[in-house]
């Protein structure tokens, strides 16, 4: 028995019965509500034959499963007047669409529903764990999984593009959020010329960056921001394995200092073209180039005052550029070499630097009193090694030291029985194509900071320096001159 | 105590040298290091042996940075030493048998652990994309293609770009062909799962042999080539065997832009053909060239003269940025020190003394480079890196322009290194191209090129 057209309210107790009935339902006032049981909406085929119970889904395909067992059959045809149309209600007592006003206009649908919402999700997608009711629902989603995967960076992940994005674009102003109540924007910020909102944009992305770049644990595949966020994309890339972790909040914090330090970076060519030319020279044999920014390389290298170059460093930048940092790092191992009792770790550019230094110290005092092991035991200038007391204990070993190296600048004279050899190696043995005894001269010449040590070391030697005592000459002249 | 050449057997190990502090034992490490250097320079081999064996008793690859290095250069001083008996030179080496693995391997982890790398291929992908803006076809060359990361970002970038993605096609080369299928699939799929349209052609050649014909460079599309230190060993070709007694002068752009065009084969065989009416400056006269200071260098001109025939929109040039060509043994070894021991220091910065990948890296990347700077000459040398000036003088001599890298790139390459949480590091601009520095040494440049005419 189905229904009757009513506009009582009442309940929907009714419901239980097959055929249950209620009426006013907002869309269609006229449709007639049809509320199944849970039994007769899962069942697949409602229709049965008679004769051999083999049941049909279709009313029309047990019409003509009739007509078999030579049974009456009738193919109803579709009807003429206006089909009224049914809507379904869920058979769940707590569900919402229990209510006829709130009833499902299709069967297949409610069925669905009823399966997906109420129902034992029976099928299992093998590439995720996800579980499904409906067999359409796996189907479906076992097409697409792990085809197309967006990640956030907070972690979450979406199949869809369009959700992906919406979501990155909260998850971002979620995120500023909480960094700018964390950290007040950098003066520098106006600087560069952006608008205010502008520039949260443009921190906001670089902070993505930031977490993208520096995330310490694989996270692949992160596809790129939005459009709308982007005046032009930016290139992503897979950060290694590294031990720190980077939260949202450091990131931050590092960001917002460097607005301003960008800026002044861009100042830095002018700054540290003096800087960067000693580096590249011979510092260590020809002087000539190094005088002029020996001062520079000393004064990092002394801890002292800073010169004039780091001084406009710090004037310019707020803290944490990256200018300022890398000068102390140098004071720090300095000091650690001026304590006598082997503080930090000297790294190898600062050791260059110091042997360059002394070499060049052998020349800025005319190379008669100073050399590389005067240096050594004491400083002229201002490095020392703790005023050569190391030394004092060792004097016997300077002594071996400076004569190695004196031994070590002797020139080709010193190994006659390689002169004839042609090396082809070396092209006739001469990179520089002179002749052995030319080369002797040359050495002298060029690489002043040898030549300036076995000329000097002699020097003291005949001087006699006292922390390094006499000692006997090994040799006589030698074929240095 | 060493007045003339002694018997090796000398004397027992210097024992005061245990007593050396570290910063001495560094400074001393340099100065022997020099000395021997001269002493190999001059032809006094037996004075350099007893330097270097000072130096084996203070050096070690797993020392501190200055004993590192120390044990990498004193073994390509070594190296260069016994060439002078070249069948005993051979027998020793005759048993070196290199695994591709292994150097793959290294490269990854060069690519992980500095920033290096990561910083070229931002900017580099920075300025292609700019340069790309409005294109539907875009093409792109990589000269050495065995980093797909790359262009895997780019590929994203590109996909995600508010005009839409264009149709890509990048064009690999590389002298194995594994490398570049390996390559190709890890492209393919990446631009599959982004839906953008892509081919991936490769090119198995070895760079100095490239036929530009082979890289089916079509009209309407948008070139972009992209060199990640790779032109360098172009310079060895100058100096080893097929040196050309040719300058190519800045007219020749055109002449080579037609042979190029008209099926000429390799660049080498360019080269020999006499199409150019140029002088012949000698070999060992660099003065006599016009350009300053630079000496003759037919093929690399060349070939910058062929890419350039290919009209490239945009063409990403990555070098180390120091100069170890120099003529002679001294002046490469001071260079050479500066600049590895800014990379040593680095890679102290970024990993402890006990980690193996550090120990490969400096044993298989830097100390070869340093063996090919130190040791060999002519052809063989083919770690050839020059400064950027001289790359930025080539680059306008075969008629390209100078596009200066944005303040975005120089913006992603700043935060990238400062994801790296390591003081050292410093980036500036140098007349729009960007320079990586290690404190105050720079080591690599980066700089954009399009065509000037």
């Amino acid at each position: 028995m189905k229904t009757s057209r009513s506009s009582s309210s009442s309940s929907f107790l009714l419901l239980t019965r097959e055929g249950g009935t209620r009426p006013e339902i907002q869309a269609n006032p006229d449709a007639e509500v049809i509320a199944l049981s849970p039994k007769t909406l899962m069942a697949t085929n409602r229709f049965v034959c008679e004769v051999c119970n083999k049941g049909f889904q279709r009313e029309q395909n047990l019409q003509l499963h009739r007509r078999g067992h030579n049974l009456p059959w009738k193919l109803r045809q579709k009807s003429t007047k206006e089909v009224k149309r049914k809507v379904y209600l869920c058979p769940e007592p707590s569900c919402v669409h229990h209510d006829p006003s709130r009833a499902l206009g299709d069967l297949t649908g409610v069925k669905k529903h009823y399966s997906r919402k109420h129902g034992e999700k029976k099928y299992k997608c093998e590439k995720c764990s996800k579980k499904y009711a409906v067999n359409s629902d796996w189907k479906a989603h076992s097409k697409t999984c792990g085809t197309r995967e967006y990640r956030c960076d907070c972690g979450t992940l979406f199949s869809r593009r369009d959700s992906f994005i919406t979501h990155r674009a909260f998850c971002d102003a979620l995120a500023q959020e909480s960094a700018r109540n964390l950290n007040p924007p950098s003066i520098g910020g106006h600087l560069l010329g952006l608008s205010q909102q502008d520039k949260m944009n443009q921190g906001a992305l670089s902070s993505h960056d930031i977490l993208r770049l520096g995330r310490p644990s694989p996270r692949y595949e992160t596809l790129v921001s939005p459009g709308g966020f982007n005046p032009s994309p930016r290139p992503s890339f897979v950060h290694p394995n590294h031990d720190h972790d980077h939260q949202n909040q450091p990131s931050y914090n590092s960001m917002f200092p460097n607005k301003s330090s960008l800026q002044g970076l861009m100042h830095l060519p002018q700054l540290h073209m003096n800087n960067t030319s000693p580096n590249s020279s011979t510092g260590l044999f020809n002087l000539s180039f190094f005088p002029g920014n020996t001062n520079n390389a000393a004064s990092t290298m002394e801890g002292g005052p800073h010169n004039s170059t780091s001084g406009e460093d710090s004037t310019l930048f707020s803290s944490g550029n990256l200018m300022s940092i890398a000068i102390p790092s140098l004071y720090s191992t300095s000091q650690g070499m001026q304590s006598p009792s082997g503080g930090a770790q000297m790294s190898a550019t600062a050791l260059l630097q110091k042997a360059a230094q002394m070499g060049s110290n052998t020349s800025n005092n005319g190379g008669a009193s100073s050399s590389l092991l005067k240096s050594f035991g004491k400083s002229p200038d201002h490095h020392s090694f703790g005023d050569g007391s190391i030394y004092n204990g060792g004097g016997n070993h300077m002594q071996e030291l400076m004569n190695s190296i004196a031994a070590a600048g002797v020139g080709p004279g010193a190994a006659p029985m390689f002169e004839q050899v042609e090396y082809r190696g070396f092209h006739g043995g001469n990179s520089n194509g002179l002749s052995s005894l030319e080369q002797a001269g040359r050495l002298t010449r060029d690489f002043l900071g040898v030549g300036e040590i076995v000329r000097s070391v002699r020097e003291q030697q005949q001087s006699g320096m006292d922390h390094l005592g006499k000692q006997t000459q090994p040799f006589g002249e030698g074929s240095f001159h | 105590m060493f007045p003339t050449p002694s018997p090796p057997s000398l004397i027992s190990p210097y024992p005061w040298l245990k007593d050396l502090k570290p910063e001495e034992r560094g400074l001393y490490l340099i100065h022997l290091l020099i000395t021997c250097a001269n002493h190999v320079a001059s032809g006094s081999l037996e004075n350099a042996n007893i330097a270097l064996d000072q130096i084996s008793h203070l050096a070690s690859p797993d020392g501190d940075t200055m004993q590192r290095i120390a044990s990498y250069f004193s073994e390509a001083l070594a190296d260069r030493i016994l060439r002078a008996w070249p069948g005993v030179y051979k027998a020793f080496r005759s048993t070196r048998m290199p695994v591709l693995a292994e150097e793959i391997h290294v490269r990854k982890m060069f690519f992980e652990f500095l920033p290096f790398m990561k910083v070229a291929f931002v900017i580099s992908n920075q300025a292609i994309i700019e340069a790309m803006e409005g294109e539907k076809m875009v093409h792109v060359i990589d000269l050495n293609a065995t980093e797909p990361t790359q262009w895997c970002a780019l590929i994203r970038d590109l996909s995600a770009r508010p005009e839409g993605p264009p149709h890509l096609r990048i064009t690999g080369v590389h002298q194995k062909r594994e490398v570049l299928e390996q390559t190709a699939h890890v492209l393919i799929e990446e631009a599959e799962k982004l839906d953008l349209p892509f081919q991936f052609h490769p090119v198995v050649s070895k760079l100095e042999d490239l036929d530009v014909e082979k890289l089916r460079v079509k009209t309407g599309e948008a070139l972009a080539i992209s060199s990640i230190m790779q032109l360098h060993t172009l310079l060895a070709c100058d100096a080893g065997g097929n040196r050309s007694p040719l300058a190519p002068m800045k007219g020749v752009g055109v002449q080579f832009q037609r042979a190029a065009h008209t099926n000429q084969g390799t660049l080498g065989e360019l080269l020999e053909k006499d199409m150019v009416n140029g002088y012949s400056p000698s070999i060992d006269s660099p003065s006599s060239s016009p350009l300053s200071s630079m000496p003759s260098s037919p093929k690399i001109d060349g070939y910058l003269s062929a890419l350039w025939g290919l009209s490239p929109k945009v063409m990403v040039v990555t070098e180390q940025d120091s100069d170890h060509n120099g003529k002679s043994l001294m002046e490469r070894l001071s260079e050479s020190l500066y600049f590895y021991a800014a990379l040593f220091d680095c890679l102290e910065s970024a990993l402890p003394r006990a980690s193996i990948e550090r120990l490969k890296m400096e044993k298989m990347l830097f100390g070869e480079e340093i063996k090919n700077i130190i040791a060999c000459e002519g052809g063989e040398r083919r770690q050839r890196h020059e400064r950027l000036e001289k790359w930025n003088q080539r680059f306008e001599l075969a008629g390209f322009g100078n596009v200066p890298l944005s303040y975005y790139a120089m913006l992603q390459a700043k935060r990238l290194l400062q994801s790296y949480n390591c003081d050292g590091y410093k980036i500036k601009e140098d007349n729009g191209c960007v320079v990586i520095c290690w404190q105050d040494r720079p080591l690599l440049s980066v700089s954009a090129w399009r065509n000037r005419r």
